[in-house]
């Protein structure tokens, strides 16, 4: 084993615990707080594998911004924060089956997939931002800028939604 | 003195970016959706409420025409391309293919999208606002909801987000690989989630449609998801013409490629609505506004049919005898649970839900034909042919049918019970003759639409082998035509309970809708040859 690969093997372990502890754990706020180490670990895992701008999006977009707004609307809504027993229900062992079976179809998609790829380490390109920036503004250049227009439709939709009018009405 | 000098790779790596090409003529009508949709956002920010509804209605229909009329023109510029009969050329470094189909599909949406904007305009039936929620955020049944109802509020946001819902619609059935088919599904969705809850009556019931449709939907969308990435292990590429070059070139089944394709069937047979995959339709259908119901019923469909036909032919053509068992079986349940649960139904809007999923049976059965060659010069059709012509049928007499649904009304809104419509033809013998000859046309009775649109699908699958399917097909049509005329005895022979139905004189603009499906519905039915035409002109599919 190499030393990439014991980092690489570490950080899954961290993952994977953490992952555990998001669903086990009765406190919704460690629930929230464990989901940054798991993220974390991930972005780790990314930067092993040479996709290192990966790595940074997941830190700054789930790390930073996903879990701090997962914890203002904790804040905002008033929702318990000591422990609550009843977080687990009782459908657990099914839903345990299914993510079991996402994993399962997942692992086999990337052993049959990628089996027989090996990233040279010493001048991978892979995840660099360069490769990313030039597929995505070349190849994906269409779908990528047409995404902004789901989230610009999205964005309607919620003001729509959940804005109350003023009083006089006259906005 | 060099240190001034920037590093030679990143110079290189700077002056290596080459422009992206994209074919701004060939995307136009996309294009112009897309600029419709984000004008109507701006006119929302920065004009008067009071010229609000009457500026994004112009500016809706006016981008919808000019859109229609680039169709037009982007059609009779597709160039000859490949060796399999198609036109066109794969746009935007290979993320759409425009060709003849595209183009064909492009033109029914947009003329489907046109008569739905003057169904969401209607103003007249509801006493002067349109019929969607004066204030959503308002809680069903409070003060402020109330407040919102007098005052006359209305939400015009709803043009915009069914101008979304059209962009995505026509970039679904033209999308060449499967990341912009899945953002193109996302585009479509989002906003027909939100419109499905936006009824000024009966609230609950239509946010209980939006959010089983948003729960489904995402649902749905991940099965699709993660086909996309069984599809990527098997062939290591998105790309439609790749996943052909690699599923032509394998030998058996590989499980990573039946897979991905069980799975995208997954994600595209939701949102056509068919069985097994049906169950969000009644509710949605019911719950939704009238106008979103129609547009939705229509164009989805087609929308979501071209995406099927596209991936299945073109990307997993070759492996055919894989996929037809599957679809063959999804072809007989959906219709049967169509024509078999419309019996039972009770709502006109359920009825219409099911009888909606009994078409897509249809349509699949046309699909599933594979008759992939048809000889020159004969009444010979392909089976993409045919399902093309099919869905310009369904969609016109869709909207035609939910469009009669709006204007027959009591003092609660839309009288959807099926015993409130008993006594129709009495009291408004025009309305009751025309949703009647809707009704006949969905049956498929002769002289409408609906009759040369199932001999196109019959006769194509029929030629290509799948005779056994046709047969279900037909005596199944024939079950179906019995709620069909059930609807129709109830209308003209059948008392009126109580008050009776009331038919409420709409505007022009439901007027419009009402008599486009009508005529569509003869017109194709008569003399179906200049559309029939212009299907077998689309030609192939190109990759």
């Amino acid at each position: 084993m190499t030393a990439v690969q014991v980092v690489f093997v570490l950080l899954s372990l961290v993952a994977v615990v953490s992952a555990l502890l998001v669903v086990t754990t009765p406190h919704l706020v460690h629930s929230a707080l464990w989901l940054v180490v798991t993220l974390g670990a991930i972005a780790g895992v990314f930067l092993v594998l040479a996709a290192e701008f990966v790595a940074w999006v997941q830190v700054l977009i789930y790390v930073g911004a996903v879990v701090v707004l997962l914890l203002f609307a904790l804040m905002l809504t008033r929702a318990p924060t000591g422990p609550q027993p009843d977080l687990t229900v009782r459908r657990w062992a099914p839903a345990a089956f299914v993510a079991l079976l996402v994993a399962v179809l997942l692992g086999a998609t990337l052993v049959a997939g990628f089996q027989d790829v090996r990233l040279d380490l010493d001048q991978a390109v892979v995840g660099s931002a360069e490769v990313t920036g030039e597929t995505v503004f070349r190849r994906w250049v269409l779908p990528f800028e047409v995404l902004s227009v789901l989230l610009l439709a999205a964005l309607v939709g919620a003001i729509v939604l959940s804005r109350l009018r003023s009083e006089d009405g006259d906005d | 003195m060099t240190t001034l000098a920037v590093s030679p790779l990143l110079s290189e790596s700077v002056g290596d970016f080459t422009k992206p090409s994209i074919e701004y003529f060939d995307l136009s009508p996309l294009l112009i959706i897309i600029g419709v949709a984000l004008a109507g956002v701006i006119v929302e920010a920065f004009v008067p409420r009071r010229l609000r509804y009457v500026v994004q209605t112009l500016v809706a229909v006016v981008g919808t025409i000019a859109a229609l009329v680039m169709t037009v023109f982007v059609a009779l510029g597709l160039e000859p391309r490949g060796d399999n009969a198609g036109f066109g050329a794969i746009a935007a470094e290979g993320a759409i293919a425009v060709d003849g189909p595209t183009v064909f599909l492009w033109g029914t949406i947009l003329v489907l999208t046109l008569i739905s904007v003057f169904l969401f305009a209607e103003r007249h039936l509801e006493g002067g606002v349109t019929a969607f929620a004066g204030q959503a955020a308002a809680l069903p049944g409070t003060e402020a909801e109330r407040e919102a109802s007098t005052k006359g509020l209305e939400h015009t946001e709803v043009f915009p987000l069914m101008m979304f819902a059209v962009a995505g619609m026509l970039l679904f059935p033209a999308s060449n690989d499967l990341i912009t088919m899945f953002v193109a599904l996302e585009i479509l969705s989002l906003p027909l989630y939100l419109l499905c809850g936006l009824a000024r009556r009966r609230r609950l019931l239509s946010q209980e449609a939006a959010l089983k449709y948003f729960m489904l939907g995402a649902f749905s969308s991940g099965f699709f998801l993660y086909g996309i990435a069984l599809v990527y292990g098997y062939a290591g590429s998105m790309n439609l013409g790749d996943i052909a070059e690699a599923v032509s070139g394998t030998i058996g089944a590989d499980p990573l490629l039946l897979g991905g394709i069980g799975l995208l069937a997954v994600g595209l047979l939701f949102k056509v609505g068919a069985a097994p995959f049906h169950a969000w339709t009644p509710d949605v259908y019911q719950g939704a506004p009238t106008a979103v119901t129609a547009f939705m019923a229509a164009c989805t469909k087609v929308a979501a049919f071209g995406a099927l036909l596209r991936l299945f032919y073109v990307g997993f053509g070759a492996a055919r005898w894989d996929w037809t068992p599957m679809i063959w079986v999804v072809a007989i349940l959906t219709m049967a649970t169509g024509c078999v649960l419309a019996l039972t139904q009770s709502d006109i809007k359920r009825m219409l839900a099911y009888s909606s999923i009994a078409h897509a049976g249809f349509i699949l059965t046309g699909f599933v034909g594979l008759n992939a060659v048809a000889t020159p010069g004969t009444a010979e059709l392909t089976s993409l042919q045919a399902v093309l012509f099919y869905l310009v049928t369904y969609g016109f007499m869709t909207i035609g049918a939910f469009a009669v649904v709006t204007v027959v009304r009591d003092s609660s809104g839309e009288a959807t019970h099926l015993s409130r419509w008993s006594g129709l033809g009495k009291e408004s013998p025009f309305v009751a003759g025309v949703f009647a000859f809707f009704l006949l046309g969905m049956a498929g009775i002769p002289l409408t639409s609906g009759f040369t649109g199932k001999w196109a699908v019959f006769t194509s699958a029929w030629q290509g082998g799948a005779w056994p399917l046709v047969v279900v097909a037909a005596l199944l049509s024939a079950v179906a035509a019995f709620f069909y005329i059930r609807v129709i005895v109830l209308m003209y022979f059948s008392d009126p309970v109580g008050e009776g139905p009331t038919v409420v004189m709409p505007s022009v603009l439901t007027t419009i809708v009402i008599a486009v499906g009508f005529a569509a519905t003869v017109a194709l039915g008569v003399v179906p040859g200049p559309v029939l035409d212009l299907a077998a002109h689309a030609g192939q599919f190109v990759r």
